[in-house]
């Protein structure tokens, strides 16, 4: 159940992880590639660096006109399938993923890596909603960790379902699945930093256990 | 928190108050309905996250939503941590430094290296000021404690030290949010 050949946790590729962040397999653009900032991105453009487009988008979305968005801006600016504003924590985390000095806010080149890394999501998650019901459920989301490369227990997988949609406990919409996703990836990567001969079981003291928990959730 | 312990208001009183809450009628307090209520009042506005662990320490249904049975217990709750804080809170700034915070956390029997304090420093102190607000201040105790219990699960023999295979781990972290 959870070491697969090659080392992987429950099956993940060996080297998913790796140099490349993310490796969701198949989908365009790898899905996170927002990590590492990739300059020169929309060179070809006006503005160097900035796509019009997305000036456009930043100055929609910042409302109070600071030269800055935080992540309640961008929560009235985004909205799932169930017609509902992205969730705090879906805006918390990806503000948080962009704003290198971590003031809470990005400006509009960060919104740009921003922009990029929500149009890959919306389109894994488009990839995976196969019924195109605006949510996924739960042998969609099966299905898309496993093109992702984990293999979870089905347990796990409705524990997963379970925690994101309070009120039936049957589906995910695309701001949770954002959520997941990025987390599991996160915690993943923290396991395997301490599973050094790949078992898929690793020896955690209190401390390291809590410095972990609190550094990777949002 | 057994120091700051209030008495349990009377069901009179605390069923006054759960009507008000329950601005949609609908028998259950959700997480807008409590941000709002406990933005009135003496207190500054409640950080949603902080408001949605509460509910979810009280919410026995699981539904993500409390209703008055569960209630009482969680009015009692915030009344007691007002009180802590308020004790901790050493020069009434309405918030907590660093220094306040080690105490706090020795006084709930934790005993954390100068490094944790500083990674809860930075995850919780949401303005950069080097100081943690009152919401801020309980959802740092909910998240420790909530960590802290998951832990002890899996740590039978209470040495500080557990192994856990990866779905486990993933469940332990997983408790905080979603």
């Amino acid at each position: 159940m959870f070491p697969g050949p090659g080392g992987g946790y429950g099956g993940y590729q060996a080297g998913g992880f790796g140099g490349q962040p993310g490796g969701y397999g198949g989908t365009p653009g790898g899905g996170y590639s927002g990590h590492g900032g990739q300059p020169g991105c929309y060179a070809g453009y006006g503005q160097p660096g900035v796509n019009p487009d997305i000036q456009q988008w930043f100055s929609t979305v910042d409302r109070d006109r600071s030269g800055k968005i935080n992540s309640n801006e961008l929560k009235a600016a985004l909205v799932n399938a169930q017609g509902k504003n992205f969730s705090d924590t879906a805006c918390q985390l990806m503000i948080g993923m962009f704003d290198r000095d971590k003031s809470g806010t990005i400006d509009v080149n960060e919104f740009q890596q921003l922009y990029t890394y929500i149009n890959q999501w919306l389109n894994v998650f488009r990839t995976y909603d196969r019924d195109q019901s605006g949510h996924i459920e739960e042998a969609e989301l099966n299905n898309a960790l496993q093109q992702m490369g984990f293999r979870f227990s089905p347990d796990f997988v409705r524990f997963l379902i379970h925690k994101s949609d309070m009120d039936n406990h049957r589906q995910m919409s695309v701001d949770q699945f954002i959520v997941v996703c990025v987390q599991i990836q996160r915690f993943t990567e923290a396991f395997r930093q301490r599973d050094t001969d790949r078992k898929g079981v690793i020896t955690l003291g209190f401390e390291d256990f809590l410095s972990v928990a609190l550094s990777c959730s949002i | 928190m057994a120091h700051f312990q209030s008495p349990m208001p009377s069901r009179e009183f605390l069923w006054g108050v759960f009507q008000r809450v329950d601005r949609d009628r609908s028998g259950y307090i959700n997480a807008d309905e409590l941000q709002s209520a406990l933005s009135n009042g003496t207190w500054s506005p409640f950080n949603p996250e902080t408001v949605r662990l509460m509910i979810g320490m009280f919410d026995r249904q699981n539904k993500g939503q409390v209703n008055f049975e569960d209630f009482g217990a969680l009015w009692k709750y915030v009344t007691d941590w007002q009180n802590c804080f308020r004790s901790f809170d050493r020069d009434s700034s309405g918030n907590i430094d660093k220094h306040e915070l080690r105490t706090a956390l020795t006084t709930f029997g934790y005993r954390l290296s100068e490094h944790l304090i500083d990674t809860l420093m930075r995850k919780f102190d949401r303005h950069g000021h080097g100081t943690i607000l009152f919401d801020d201040f309980i959802q740092c105790c909910i998240v420790l404690y909530t960590l802290t219990s998951s832990f002890r699960q899996y740590d039978t023999d209470q040495d500080g030290i557990i192994t856990i295979h990866y779905e486990q781990f993933l469940s332990m972290v997983f408790s905080l949010k979603v």
